[in-house]
């Protein structure tokens, strides 16, 4: 059956598997095709029957997402039977719409939207008080606020609470044109990735009440990245805007698709921890918590070092891109320094699950565990260069590089967080994946590298 | 006329419906036959005899037995459509209200066939009545012994016309919405919780016993060449005796119409008949003429046999309402999966109540054929199809009545 055979589609030849989607073909292959229902991740529901293509030996148009590729198969996605048929089902899918885009979140990268342009185009043939009215504002917990009107029941959320998270909070009640997507009496949409739903909805039904209204999607910049919220490694799109006259500012995370690692989700927590990468930043270098010049500070790092040269221990964040925890033990060879990342305080068993969630919140460990680095506690410190690591350890002295406030009395380098920077992570399955620097801030802080290039031994 | 009675034998003996009064008048003799016949030869039986299926579709039922697996890991199950809910189709209720037992007894010989050791009974939220004779009657069967071989239990569903669609009575069995499944790339049987299984309406069920003790060829002595035997005919509507009676296939529509429903009310003429359920095309008192009540000659004719329950409608009747009424349960009635559907049945009929309040215009007929064309052939389950032919069949027929509704 997984035979590679060849498959015609629209008068060009295509490789693909025997037995697979025809859907997913197409799509890889950018075929123009409009779809609502089908999701990789949720398979075929064939319930919005957008997917329509030709089939050679077929009477009639078939739904590309329930038909499977065979040996020389002949495909037509762009007849005009095919344009015709396509139209005239997204005319039925926005009979009942809202058709309220200005004020709509999703509006910028709505299926409705697109396959409109392609496919639609046309005047609305029924007056607005024919139109079936819903409620507008569901709010269905977990952050995730619905609106009947928008929606064009695809399934794919109910789906999603079916089959992925095994939850059932979602379901559609109704029959006909009155059927809705809600949850049951007296029960919220309570799931550790229940936001996900967010993305999976093709229109703006369902939007998150983290970021509906904040942004026009269409401003943002995009950028890719890997979550620091464990050492899964999730991949995710950092969509961030600078607005005139303010600083680049974070705006959500979204899953990026990779079947090797998260596969096309994650998990909420990791979603809405951008706030904690922009909350609470050091901004400045500081010495017993008062600013300080660059230059003073550096040369007030040397100062330390020159008056303990012994027992020097270095801490390492373990979340902490590979390229900079090879600087950094570069540097401690130089300055003699013991290197130590403690492991332990990363634990969280309460965290973990079975499907995205790691008990282990470092998203570099690996690379700490690949370079033999000490995750021992260290002891007897004269001088400890703790480098982001979250735990502080008994020392007469003590030196800090921080992405956020620090309250220890001494001498704090403020550094870039990961999104302003970029790099590599190994995650708990040994994959190492690059990221993108993302955030461009006003008055951007240097990488631990630029610092330890700028103090120069 | 030729007198049939294969299942309404018992249908006018009083008591009928219980064990007794049945097994008086032989009930259960067909069970003698399981010592004769292997379950793969009476599934032969049943296929030699060209038993169609009653609910609407008129499949042959032993072709669909043959699928059931003799020989699988997975146990396997009946389920019997009592979801009767087509309107104008009332046949089913008269063969548990007056012979329950012929029912059970074609369970019985049913699940030896197929090698199933329990069967369920889907029958619809609003037959409670019917369903306290039917668990009456299978009580009775079980004190008596006879349900041995196999379990019977009744699964009550919740009003939903799409249940009848046996894919979506078996998700609702499951304890899952009503919606219709895709269907399978190859033949196969139907799925109940991942285990093969047979789905078949009630009158089929219950011609079985008939086929098993008196031989296919028995069966085939009614009826026609292609569509042998007989159907619980039904009327209702403008007819002097509406009711069920039942008549061997090719008989003629209007010999029937006038020997069992002692023709139209009041002396008026016919205009217009639904053969067999709303699903089913309407046709006009000409096209009635020659036509007999079979399946080949009701799709010649541009209609189907359906569940054979025919509307009969008068002179006078105003057919832009039929079919308004029509589409107004159609409306209420599509289960939302498929957007042609969700959306097209409540479209056309917010269009004919336009036409009905005298606001519509020749604009909003085009639009019905447009509905009808997107509605065709392009969704799960054959509701929308019908909801299309339905559209087509009344506007195309009676085209000077609505164009005179919306001028």
């Amino acid at each position: 059956m997984s035979e590679i055979c060849e498959v015609i589609v629209d008068g060009e030849i295509h490789e693909a598997k025997e037995g697979s989607l025809l859907i997913d073909l197409l799509i890889e292959e950018g075929v123009k095709i409009p779809y609502f229902c089908y999701h990789e991740s949720l398979g075929a529901d064939g319930n919005c029957r957008m997917c329509m293509v030709g089939i050679k030996g077929e009477k009639r148009p078939q739904i590309a997402c329930d038909t499977l590729i065979k040996k020389d198969m002949e495909v037509f996605s762009n007849t005009d039977v095919i344009k015709k048929v396509r139209t005239d089902i997204l005319e039925l899918e926005l009979l009942n719409h809202p058709v309220d885009c200005p004020i709509c979140d999703q509006a910028g990268e709505c299926s409705l939207q697109d396959f409109y342009m392609d496919y639609g185009l046309h005047e609305s043939k029924v007056e607005i008080e024919d139109k079936v009215k819903n409620s507008k504002h569901v709010d269905l917990g977990s952050s995730v606020v619905l609106d009947q009107e928008r929606c064009v029941l695809c399934a794919r959320c109910t789906r999603f609470t079916t089959e992925i998270t095994h939850t059932n909070e979602l379901g559609i009640v109704g029959r006909g044109d009155s059927a809705k997507v809600t949850t049951m009496p007296g029960r919220e949409l309570s799931n550790p990735y229940a936001m996900n739903v967010v993305d999976l909805c093709p229109v703006g039904a369902l939007t998150s009440k983290d970021f509906r209204f904040s942004q026009r999607v269409w401003l943002l910049e995009t950028h890719n990245s890997i979550c620091h919220g464990c050492a899964k490694g999730c991949n995710i799109y950092i969509d961030h805007n600078k607005l005139k006259y303010k600083d680049d500012v974070i705006y959500r995370f979204r899953p990026r698709k990779n079947l090797e690692v998260n596969g096309h989700f994650i998990c909420d927590e990791g979603r809405l921890s951008y706030k904690d990468v922009q909350e609470n930043r050091q901004e400045f270098s500081t010495f017993n918590h008062i600013e300080v010049e660059q230059d003073i500070a550096i040369s007030k790092f040397k100062n330390f070092l020159e008056q303990h040269h012994k027992n020097i221990h270095i801490l390492i964040d373990a979340n902490l891109y590979t390229e900079e925890i090879e600087a950094i033990l570069e540097f401690a060879k130089s300055i003699k320094a013991e290197v130590f990342s403690p492991l332990e305080v990363y634990t969280d068993e309460g965290f973990a699950d079975d499907m995205l969630k790691c008990s282990n919140r470092a998203s570099n460990y690996k690379t700490i565990e690949n370079l033999n680095i000490s995750t021992e506690n260290p002891n007897n410190s004269e001088l400890i260069i703790n480098f982001n690591h979250p735990q502080n350890f008994e020392s007469l002295m003590q030196i800090d590089f921080c992405t956020h406030k620090s309250d220890t009395n001494s001498l704090v380098f403020a550094i870039a967080a990961f999104t302003e920077n970029e790099g590599s992570l190994t995650n708990v399955d040994g994959i190492t994946q690059q990221t993108q620097k993302a955030v461009k801030k006003n008055n951007p802080q240097p990488s631990i590298i630029e610092w330890l290039t700028r103090i120069d031994l | 006329m030729k007198e049939c009675k294969i299942v309404s034998r018992k249908f006018s003996i009083e008591g009928s419906h219980t064990l007794e009064v049945a097994k008086h008048h032989n009930a259960y003799r067909s069970l003698e036959k399981r010592g004769e016949f292997t379950p793969t030869q009476m599934i032969k039986i049943i296929k030699d005899a060209n038993l169609r299926g009653k609910g609407g579709g008129g499949a042959s039922a032993g072709e669909k037995w043959e699928l059931m697996p003799q020989d699988g890991d997975k146990p396997s199950f009946l389920a019997v459509n009592c979801d009767e809910s087509e309107p104008g189709t009332f046949k089913d209720r008269q063969i548990i209200t007056y012979d329950p037992h012929l029912l059970i007894e074609g369970i019985i010989l049913t699940c030896y066939a197929i090698k199933s050791k329990h069967a369920y009974i889907y029958i619809r939220g609003e037959y409670k009545e019917y369903q306290d004779i039917l668990q009456n009657a299978i009580d009775e069967a079980y004190e008596d012994g006879l349900l041995e071989s196999c379990d019977i239990t009744i699964h009550r569903g919740a009003g939903a016309y799409i249940c009848g669609e046996k894919s979506a009575l078996l998700e609702s069995m499951e304890g899952k919405r009503g919606h219709p499944r895709l269907k399978p790339k190859q033949k196969e049987p139907e799925w109940f919780f991942g285990n093969p299984t047979l789905v078949n309406n009630v009158e089929t069920i219950a011609t079985v016993p008939f086929i098993i003790q008196n031989g296919s060829d028995a069966y085939r002595e009614y009826g026609t060449h292609c569509s042998p035997g007989t159907l619980l005919f039904g009327m209702s509507g403008h007819v002097n005796k509406p009711g069920v009676y039942e008549s061997e296939f090719g008989v003629s529509m209007l010999e029937y119409i006038e020997h069992f429903g002692g023709g139209v009310k009041n002396g008026k003429k016919l205009k217009a008949v639904i053969p067999g359920g709303v699903s089913c095309g309407v046709l006009t008192a000409r096209e009635c003429k020659d036509l007999t009540l079979d399946y080949e000659a009701m799709r010649t004719a541009g209609s189907s046999l359906g569940t054979g329950g025919m509307i009969i409608m008068d002179e006078d009747t105003d057919m832009v309402a039929v079919l308004k009424n029509i589409l107004e349960f159609y409306h209420e009635e599509s289960c939302g999966q498929c957007t042609p559907c969700r959306e097209g049945t409540g479209w056309s009929d917010k269009i004919l109540q336009k036409i009905v309040n005298k606001r519509g215009t020749k604009k909003d007929l085009e639009k019905l054929f447009e509905l009808a064309d997107v509605m065709n052939g392009k969704t799960i389950c054959v509701f929308a199809p019908s909801v299309s032919s339905v559209l087509i069949s009344f506007i195309t027929k009676f085209r000077d009545e609505f164009e005179r509704a919306v001028s």
